[in-house]
């Protein structure tokens, strides 16, 4: 049994894990690795240059065109949906008026027929 | 060879290596080589291993110079890289080519008031634990981070780091009663 470390445990820790030395030649090899004619990488930010005016406003311009074209052609299909409801219905009411015109003039010879007086042959043919 | 530049280093070394001196960022690779390595070799406890990832993350930081704001963050950059990149390659090797070898005992050795066997099975043990609990116990024992610090170095809640560190002293601790390396009436 040794009596090494009562109560400093951690500080024998630290000398057991002092750094040491790298190997002998240890900076030239390394230096020889690297790329004999390259620097260290600079990042520079990319400059991205600006685009033609009829270039940066295509896309919105071809948009807002096709945008327009659609609402166009929507209210022109709504116009004409609304002026063939128009045209039946005038059709119809036509047709109506037609249909009233021969069925007053029909009435009107039933009319005439019950309320004209009776021939003669037909009161002696009744007696 | 120095573990520590014998000058603090001035910020225009920094700006003489991003602008491509390579004399200037050979400087910096020499003060900050020792940390790098050791910390490989802790955590991959080969040294072969320990100088290939200590030579993977000074090229890393070659092409990434531009993005190191100061010599403090150079320090943090680097223990970061190290760090993540062991545990990354623990995760990758087979269990076999991740035992303690006898060569990281050399370490210890060197301390004129520890005892040798001590330190070697301390270093041993350490190299036993899962990888990321062994390099939170690398940072903070051999790089002497603090906790919030190493937290950011590991992406990491600062209450997981303590809690690793908890576990990993008692582990150790408790492995070395087991190796009747210490007494158990040592234990706090």
């Amino acid at each position: 049994m040794t009596d090494k470390f009562p109560g400093n445990f951690e500080g024998e820790l630290r000398r057991a894990l002092r750094p040491v030395n790298a190997p002998d030649g240890f900076t030239e090899r390394l230096m020889s690795a690297l790329p004999a004619d390259a620097k260290p990488v600079t990042v520079r930010a990319t400059r991205i240059a600006p685009r033609a005016w009829s270039h940066r406003f295509a896309m919105p311009a071809a948009l807002a065109a096709s945008l327009l074209l659609a609402v166009l052609l929507g209210q022109q299909v709504s116009m004409e949906n609304e002026r063939r409801a128009e045209q039946r219905g005038r059709e119809a009411s036509l047709k109506l008026m037609q249909a009233l015109r021969v069925t007053s003039q029909k009435l009107d010879l039933v009319y005439e027929a019950v309320n004209s007086p009776p021939a003669a042959g037909d009161e002696e043919n009744r007696s | 060879m120095s573990l520590k530049a014998a000058h603090p280093m001035p910020d225009s070394l920094l700006l003489q290596a991003r602008g491509g001196d390579r004399q200037a960022f050979a400087a910096l690779v020499r003060a900050h080589q020792g940390s790098v390595f050791s910390i490989g070799l802790r955590m991959l406890t080969r040294r072969d291993q320990a100088e290939d990832l200590a030579q993977d993350v000074f090229l890393q930081l070659y092409r990434k110079l531009d993005s190191i704001e100061s010599l403090e963050h150079l320090g943090f950059w680097l223990r970061r890289v190290a760090s993540n990149l062991a545990i990354d390659r623990l995760r990758r090797l087979p269990y076999s080519a991740t035992q303690p070898l006898e060569e990281t005992a050399e370490v210890a050795a060197q301390e004129p008031e520890s005892d040798p066997l001590m330190t070697r099975e301390l270093a041993r043990l350490l190299g036993e634990l899962p990888p990321q609990p062994r390099a939170v116990m690398v940072l903070r024992y051999q790089e002497d981070r603090d906790v919030a610090e190493i937290g950011a170095m590991l992406d990491m809640p600062v209450n997981t780091v303590k809690s690793h560190i908890k576990r990993s002293l008692t582990a150790l601790r408790g492995r070395m009663v087991g190796a009747r390396l210490i007494d158990c009436e040592e234990l706090p």
